[in-house]
């Protein structure tokens, strides 16, 4: 075997993952070779090191700041909830609405836009308080023709002249 | 108290991921408070360091996937060790001390990817599977990105160490 593909084996090998034939192998190999065998020596001191990897102590300071956090939570404001998905239907409609707004801030015929819509706006309020009106004759006629109908039940009913 | 069982060893598993203690302190800062807001949420069945360990471990994930720490140094671990390890062998503890901080070059050496993969699986002592499942990425593929990583420390270990006999 090459160099190359016993580089490739040697952490299977240090982990004890190969089979019995590669194993011998990557042996047969480790003892002609010093390059491979030096960096299988490389490779278990770096295991080593990394397992026994120190633990640093952190500043005195940042333990105040940690101790201090309860009582700052409150107060802290995460503006992270406005990069929520869910919000963008609402940016969307909002960029639309100063789209059309902006039209109609920054018109030359501004005043001929509000005259317009003040047009539309009396003669839909004018439209609504005749609908109304004539809800208001519509029940008006309907409470009539229900005491009608009554009065006519009654007439018709032989146990109401009976009580009577 | 929270602050005096815990900053320790969130403080370090900040640092090993992040690589820079100012970065760190912040990150620990971070997760403390995200501590604080989630208490509420804990359920009292469960093991409450391996629930808090499980919010640091996924905050420091969803920080490096945000930001990659892509353009954050590094530091010279050196700076921090404790100093001359308190050790009864002040020789053995000064090549140790040396070792570590070549290491720890040679960690910085890594791409991020890889870094991350030997930080869980070589000094946190995670399992191939589990760190694949924290990586949210198929075991193969965490194992040969394992594999190449301590292949890649070993050489620059062994270069080092050469370039050090050569001068």
């Amino acid at each position: 075997m090459t160099c190359d593909k016993i580089e490739g084996l040697l952490t299977a090998y240090l982990d004890g993952e190969l089979g019995p034939e590669e194993k011998s192998a990557v042996e047969q190999h480790l003892e002609i070779c010093p390059d491979c065998a030096s960096l299988l020596s490389f490779l278990k001191s770096a295991a080593e090191s990394l397992v026994r990897f120190p633990e640093v102590e952190p500043r005195a300071s940042l333990r105040e700041k940690l101790y201090a956090i309860p009582a700052r939570k409150k107060f802290r404001f995460n503006p992270d909830f406005l990069l929520k998905p869910s919000l963008q239907p609402v940016y969307a409609a909002a960029t639309v609405f100063l789209i059309i707004f902006s039209f109609y801030m920054f018109n030359p015929d501004k005043k001929l836009i509000n005259q317009a819509v003040s047009r539309q706006f009396h003669r839909g309020y004018s439209q609504f308080e005749k609908l109304y009106a004539k809800a208001g004759s519509i029940t008006d006629s309907l409470g009539a023709y229900a005491d009608s109908v009554l009065v006519s039940l009654k007439k018709i009913n032989p146990l109401s002249k009976k009580e009577e | 108290m929270l602050v005096d069982l815990y900053s320790k060893k969130i403080f370090n598993m900040s640092y090993q991921f992040a690589g820079s203690f100012q970065e760190a302190e912040d990150l620990t800062q971070d997760i403390f408070l995200k501590l604080h807001h989630s208490l509420a949420k804990y359920d009292f069945k469960k093991n409450f360091t391996a629930w808090f360990l499980t919010i640091a471990k996924n905050y420091l994930i969803d920080e490096y996937r945000r930001t990659k720490w892509e353009k954050k140094k590094r530091d010279d671990f050196d700076e921090h060790l404790p100093s001359a390890a308190a050790a009864d062998d002040p020789e053995l503890s000064l090549v140790e001390e040396e070792k570590r901080k070549v290491l720890w070059e040679a960690l910085n050496r890594l791409s991020n990817d890889m870094r991350l993969a030997i930080i869980l699986k070589e000094i946190q002592g995670k399992k191939y599977e589990e760190v694949a499942e924290i990586l949210d990425l198929p075991v193969g593929t965490v194992k040969s990105r394992i594999n190449r990583g301590r292949l890649q420390l070993a050489k620059i270990l062994r270069d080092r160490k050469e370039s050090a006999h050569d001068m």
